[in-house]
């Protein structure tokens, strides 16, 4: 063991500090977490290694990084809301000059929801099931503020009102289930706030909800931070969350913060090798370059035990043998900017410029996380010649084409369901697209759409209820037994939780064989050696057949579901959001390998996904769904550049980027509302009822497709945005 | 690419055990469940006890041999102690060691063997409502619920009102009863694991229900139906105690513990303690030694598949 | 609401007349039928055959079990060979007195196995609570009949503190009248309610204990006592609801021992005794109320649960 490296060069205590401008100093805090392994054996987990973060009053800090890294364990330090097993092992939580981190419990009580407001991630699970809103909210005021009921109803429902809940009075008696989730959240942080507190921690507050839904959540904090003068700290791994709503970013991995900076110096001049890497996985990064991504390979630390040297360097492109052995110390990045501080021994280049160009090198480090014995030759040569394919759009033939499809599902009726009328749900409502050979269809929409639905129909999971699913020409549904047997073997699915797709009883050997036993492909040892053959593709080592799906990381199941979804070589693989459960760092990975098989193999993908920056890296055409209908089709370049619906322009609006760019601020208006039930949708268009342009055509007449704009490009809109677009 | 970047640390990114990354190192889900099993004290507590009054009810006749055919009111309640009977004799003068030996075979053969075929039956029954679903399901389910409807004591008594006992009848009778709550049960698994996303996969590679069944939805079963096998098994030993404490058991020489402990009601009054409590504390013994057998198993069985 | 509670009614119904097919076959599964359990072994072929066409029993099934199900619904239970009283008349005096027994030993056993679930998930893992555990896996393994036996034993002649038999009373206000007789059946009831409800209680309260809501109430600043008063208690009793209804069977199984243990005239001494003396009309007479009770019982508990569950509640 190294001896302990010198600290930062200018270590900052408390003590010296001047205490006015500090609300809260996280000062030096190690936090350990008992636990156990597989085996049953007794572990721990040091979660947190030496963290020390300082807060203004009134500031609002973003702590970002991956699962593990220890932000929301530092968040949740600061209340003692801490899971069972987990204990602060030394350091000090000073919150105006008070040590939370030994503070007995009644002085925490008196802290929490009162001084400090926490808001969850998941604002379902964090609600009482069976206790009103208003009691709910109101809970916080007759503990801390000894008011009365009458008052502190009063004052609930006024910051009901605060919040934006629609008839707060109403609402009160209202239970969290009656509630849609961007509502419940909405309650939530009301009931953080409700006694006006100096500092609210934010625990990756819009997670759980839709992109539209999460930018309503987040405009609303940063709006009421503003207004009640008081400091956020924000958690998210996501850094385009971050990146407009705070004033300075910490970033975490391994337990420790490797970088701490204004944002808008952190954006643009990352120096911590992490940092960088991290920035340069974002898929938004690589989208129309044609560039593979760059990824960062293996997987973050477990923690177990202390590793010398630092955290990062086992997947650092940069580290050397220091790295490997002493902790860097913190530095800071220059003289002008004393509130940067990082600690690396390499660090980027503080030139912005450097940045761009960065990532062609440094995808040289993307074999897989576990494939210390695959080779990554064969993957360099398509990623090489990726531009020709990416931007130029396929023209191979039609593979897949969905003509006017249509699923309507009974609502089933029993204790939980509601059921108002018989009316089915219709989860899709004529949708017609085509999937031409080698290209990525990607399709893009909010929880509900119908998104998932389609590509089960796609696959053939489902049958439509009206239209028609042709794969080659030929109509699915008029499949013999055998016919539909042998169709199997050309469309594949690829799920959203590999996990729960593969038998856990089974070897991973066995599950991987399984699809040649079913379709009889070769003998034993024929489809022994194909297994290892899509073991290879994949990057995953051999040795793999002889364990288990819970034995591998989410990464490395996507992986083995797509292996597996390779094995009978389809034609088309129906990709139901296979990177949304992931760290970006390993969906970097996931991503690039999907397009690097994809060019090996000639593959057409429908790739389907909430998040606009992975389809728009991945997908040469996308189709645009709201609320069972495609709005808005064309090549993916062109939709995202000029979107024609309003629908996709208030989406690509929304939606979060981890660009922070200050010459194009933003415009127009995002969107507002909610997206209505299935079961009773609009008349006419769909998307009227939120549309800043419906009129009373729009009420009673559906929108036909229509290419107003360029060649490809449809929209399903009256009023298509073409003038908007072209002056854009 | 280059020579650096290509050196990711080999680390054990699948975590393996003892920090090894030879993958046939993975120990079988079995040995893992035994290892789960066998870390629960009570658990092997309660396989200890079961063992011991397997060996004491079936061994132990081989070397403490007793007369359990014949009367002997000459030796008849004599208390524990007395020459050539450690724990006193019987009413009708058999030596009780040897009686709960012999009573004990009964208990245990009849709770078995009644446990299991509840069990299988059960199982069979509810596997077919679980995945043919529908009106099959509905109307299984509804024959279920109305048998279920009659508390099982009820219906145990008039079963065993219309028969003359013996031990293959009381094993049918019990059986007859027992068989409901795992067919409801291995129901709900069916339901559940016919939706799973890998049995889905399955069919989307153009496998067929029969596979579907017997290569995924039984092998995952399975966990479910042996821990409900050794509770039924504690439940039918209870039921055999319970008939033949209300009068309804296999009828003299033969005797079973619940049947020696309701003759012994009626010297409450005289204070033959030792007719009362040997057999009943037996019952309580080997009902709770199944049920901790159970609850371990149960435990192996979740902790099994759990990531991580 | 409605909907859900006609739909559950609606089953019920399905239930009862499936309950009602059950009694009638197990009826004509009797050795020789009906005739032979009522005229005795020695009846000549000529008065069963006789007896057959005066009650019936010699058309075809279907038509009999019309027949069954007619004098069902007027009320006619056929009557008792050995007691010479309508089976419904018995049925009349005595299921008011097993419900009361058994209302009894539920309520004290939910006083207790409520708190003493709580007590063993607050301090999981510690020494009460796996001494709290063993103790319930014995008292759920112990027959009711052993149990009452040891009480018998222990507090009605070693210690001579309550008596061996119950209030002999008509009445059900007789029977509350001599309280001290009903210790110990409802103890001896209730002991293995205790175990069955600690035992949910404490996974219930352990679930609660580890859902989001529990860490937002923290979050708030209460106190656990607090917390658990306030949210978890709630959460966790609600679901007790619907697991009485299920334990029903069981717990009319557990009156049958406990009453002709101590000699309580209920339900289930009536049933005994018909037992002992083949009385088949009274046997499923009583097996016939019992069902149907059960079905009631657990419709009623269901709606309940509906009732306190504002997420079922509000589907309205």
């Amino acid at each position: 063991m190294p001896t302990k490296p010198p600290k930062a060069p200018a270590p900052r205590t408390a003590e010296a500090a001047p205490e006015q401008g500090t609300l809260l100093h996280i000062d030096d805090l190690h936090l350990t977490i008992a636990g156990r392994g597989r085996a049953g054996e007794e572990r721990t987990v040091h979660a947190l290694d030496g963290v020390s973060l300082r807060l203004a009053p009134g500031e609002a800090l973003g702590l970002v990084g991956e699962s593990g890294s220890g932000k929301t364990m530092t968040a949740l330090s600061v209340l003692g809301l801490l899971p069972p097993g987990a204990r602060v092992t030394s350091g000090r939580i000073l919150l105006e000059g008070t040590d939370l981190a030994a503070a007995p419990e009644p002085v925490l009580r008196g802290v929490r929801g009162n001084s400090v407001g926490v808001v969850f991630q998941d604002p379902l699970s964090s609600l009482n099931p069976t206790m009103t809103i208003g009691a709910q909210v109101a809970e916080p005021l007759l503990l801390h503020r000894g008011v009365g009921r009458a008052e502190a109803r009063e004052k609930a429902e006024e910051t009901l009102r605060m919040v934006g809940l629609p008839q707060p009075g109403e609402r009160m008696r209202s239970y969290p289930h009656q509630l849609s989730g961007g509502m419940r959240q909405r309650v939530a942080i009301a009931m953080a706030l409700v006694c006006e507190p100096r500092l609210l921690i934010a625990d990756e507050p819009t997670t759980a909800l839709d992109v539209t839904t999460q930018h309503q959540i987040l405009e609303l904090i940063g709006e009421l931070r503003e207004r009640l003068g008081m400091a956020l700290v924000l958690v998210s791994h996501d850094l385009g969350v971050i990146a407009r709503r705070v004033d300075r970013v910490a970033v975490m991995y391994g337990g420790k913060v490797a970088e701490q900076a204004p944002v808008r110096r952190l954006f643009t001049a990352p120096r911590h090798r992490y940092t960088r890497a991290l920035f340069d996985a974002l898929p938004e990064r690589a989208a129309g370059t044609g560039r593979p991504l760059a990824t960062i390979p293996g997987l973050p630390p477990t923690l177990v035990g202390t590793p010398a040297g630092c955290r990062f360097a086992p997947r650092c492109a940069h580290a050397t043998e220091e790295c490997r052995t002493q902790e860097p110390p913190r530095r800071t990045a220059d003289e002008d900017a004393p509130d940067h501080t990082y600690a690396c021994f390499h660090p980027a280049a503080a030139d912005a410029t450097e940045h761009a160009a960065e990532p062609a090198t440094e995808h040289a480090a993307e074999p897989a996380d576990a494939a210390p014995d695959a080779d990554a030759d064969g993957s360099e040569g398509p990623a090489a010649s990726a531009d020709a394919a990416g931007t130029g759009g396929p023209t191979g033939d039609v593979l897949l084409e969905l003509d006017a499809v249509r699923k309507e599902y009974a609502l089933r009726s029993g204790p939980f369901t509601r059921r108002r009328d018989r009316r089915p749900v219709s989860a899709v409502a004529g949708v017609s697209l085509t999937v031409r050979r080698g290209e990525t269809f990607g399709i893009v929409g909010e929880s509900g759409c119908g998104k998932s639905t389609l590509g089960r129909m796609a696959v053939g999971m489902e049958d439509p209820t009206g239209g028609a699913v042709r794969f080659d020409g030929q109509d699915v549904a008029g499949l013999d037994r055998a016919g539909l047997r042998a169709h199997r073997r050309r469309v594949q699915l690829m799920f959203q939780d590999s996990y729960a797709s593969m038998d856990p009883r089974m070897r991973v050997g066995a599950i991987l064989r399984e699809p040649l036993v079913i379709q009889g492909i070769g003998d034993r040892a024929a489809q022994e050696e194909r297994v290892r053959e899509l073991l290879d593709e994949v990057g995953l080592p051999h040795g793999a057949v002889h364990r288990y799906p819970h034995e591998f990381s989410g990464g490395q199941r996507q992986r083995l579901g797509l292996a597996r979804a390779l094995a009978l070589s389809p034609s088309l693989v129906v990709a139901d959001e296979p990177v949304s459960a992931l760290d970006v760092s390993v969906q970097a990975q996931i991503l690039n390998l999907m397009r690097d098989l994809q060019r090996e193999k000639g593959l057409s993908y429908l790739f389907i996904s909430h998040d606009l920056a992975v389809v728009r890296y991945l997908a040469d055409r996308v189709g645009v769904m709201y609320l069972g209908s495609l709005v808005e089709t064309g090549p993916a370049a062109e939709v995202f550049a000029r979107p024609l619906h309003p629908y996709t322009r208030g989406l690509l609006e929304t939606a979060d980027s981890a660009v922070v760019d200050e010459d194009a601020p933003r415009e127009g208006s995002p969107l507002a509302g909610e997206t209505p039930s299935a079961a009773r949708p609009p008349s006419g268009c769909r998307f009227r009822t939120r549309c800043p342009l419906a009129t009373e055509l729009c009420a009673t007449t559906p929108p036909e497709p229509s290419e107003p704009a360029a060649p490809g490009h449809q929209v399903s809109c009256h009023f298509p945005l073409v003038e908007t677009a072209r002056a854009g | 690419m280059t020579a650096e970047a290509a050196s990711p640390t080999t680390g054990p990114t699948v975590p393996a055990p003892a920090g090894d990354d030879e993958p046939t190192a993975t120990p079988s889900l079995a040995r893992r469940t035994l290892a789960v099993f066998t870390g629960n004290r009570l658990a092997l507590l309660g396989a200890g006890i079961l063992v011991l009054l397997l060996a004491f009810c079936f061994l132990g006749p081989l070397l403490y041999h007793t007369d359990q055919v014949h009367t002997d009111l000459g030796a008849a309640s004599l208390a524990p102690g007395s020459d050539g009977h450690p724990l006193g004799t019987t009413d009708l003068g058999y030596d009780m060691l040897g009686r709960l030996m012999h009573g004990g075979q009964t208990s245990l053969e009849v709770g078995l063997a009644a446990g299991l075929l509840a069990t299988l039956f059960g199982t069979v029954y509810g596997a077919v409502a679980g995945y043919f679903g529908g009106w099959v399901d509905a109307v299984l389910m509804r024959i279920t619920d109305a048998a279920l409807a009659i508390p099982a004591l009820f219906l145990l008594v008039v079963v065993a009102a219309m028969v003359t006992p013996s031990k293959p009848v009381l094993i049918l009778v019990i059986a007859s009863v027992a068989w409901l709550s795992p067919a409801r049960l291995i129901r709900g698994e069916a339901l559940a694991l016919r939706s799973r996303d890998y049995v889905h996969a399955m069919r989307l590679m153009g496998g067929g229900g029969a596979r579907a069944v017997f290569r995924h939805i039984v092998p995952n079963a399975v966990g479910t139906m042996i821990v409900n096998a050794t509770f039924q098994i504690a439940d039918a030993i209870l039921y055999v105690a319970y008939l033949s404490f209300l009068g309804l058991s296999i009828p003299p020489p033969a005797a079973d513990w619940g049947s020696m402990l309701s003759s012994g009601i009626t010297y409450t009054q005289v204070g033959y303690w030792w007719l009362i409590f040997p057999p009943g504390l037996l019952i309580v013994l080997v009902v709770a030694a199944f049920n901790f057998i159970g609850d371990g198993l149960r435990d192996a069985f979740d902790v099994r598949l759990q990531k991580n | 609401m409605i909907r859900f509670l006609l739909k559950r009614t609606g089953q019920a119904l399905v239930v009862l007349f499936l309950v009602s097919l059950i009694v009638f076959v197990l009826l004509h599964q009797l050795p020789g039928g009906p005739a032979r359990a009522i005229l005795g072994p020695k009846a000549t072929p000529e008065a069963i055959a006789h007896f057959n066409h005066l009650q019936g029993y010699d058309r075809s099934l279907p038509v009999q079990y019309g027949m069954y199900l007619k004098r069902l619904v007027t009320g006619d239970l056929g009557e008792s060979y050995k007691l010479n009283q309508p089976v419904l008349t018995l049925l009349g005096e005595r299921l008011p007195k097993t419900l009361l027994l058994t209302g009894l030993s539920v309520v004290l056993a939910a006083l207790l196995a409520v708190p003493l679930g709580i007590l063993q998930a607050v301090r999981r893992g510690r020494a009460s609570d796996y001494v709290l555990t063993g103790a319930a896996f014995v008292a759920y393994a112990t027959p009711v009949f052993f149990l009452g036996l040891v009480l018998i034993l222990g507090f009605a002649q070693q210690w001579p503190l309550f008596p061996a038999e119950a209030p002999q009373s008509e009445t059900v206000g007789g029977i509350l009248a001599e309280p001290a007789g009903l210790v110990l059946p409802v103890v001896t009831m209730a002991l293995g309610i205790i175990a069955m409800f600690s035992r949910y209680m404490r996974s219930a309260v352990l679930d609660n204990l580890g859902e989001d809501y529990v860490r937002t109430a923290r979050s708030k600043g209460q106190s656990q006592v607090r917390v658990m008063a306030r949210h978890v208690l709630r959460n966790a009793l609600i679901p007790l609801a619907s697991l009485l209804g299920l334990y029903l069977p069981t717990l009319f199984s557990g009156a049958l021992v406990v009453e002709s243990m101590f000699n309580y005239p209920g339900m289930g001494l009536l049933f005994w005794n018909a037992a002992q003396s083949n009385d088949f009309p009274v046997l499923l007479g009583v097996t016939l109320v019992v069902g149907v009770a059960t079905v009631l019982g657990s419709l009623l508990t269901d709606i309940a649960y509906a009732v306190l569950d504002p997420r079922i509640r509000s589907v309205s």
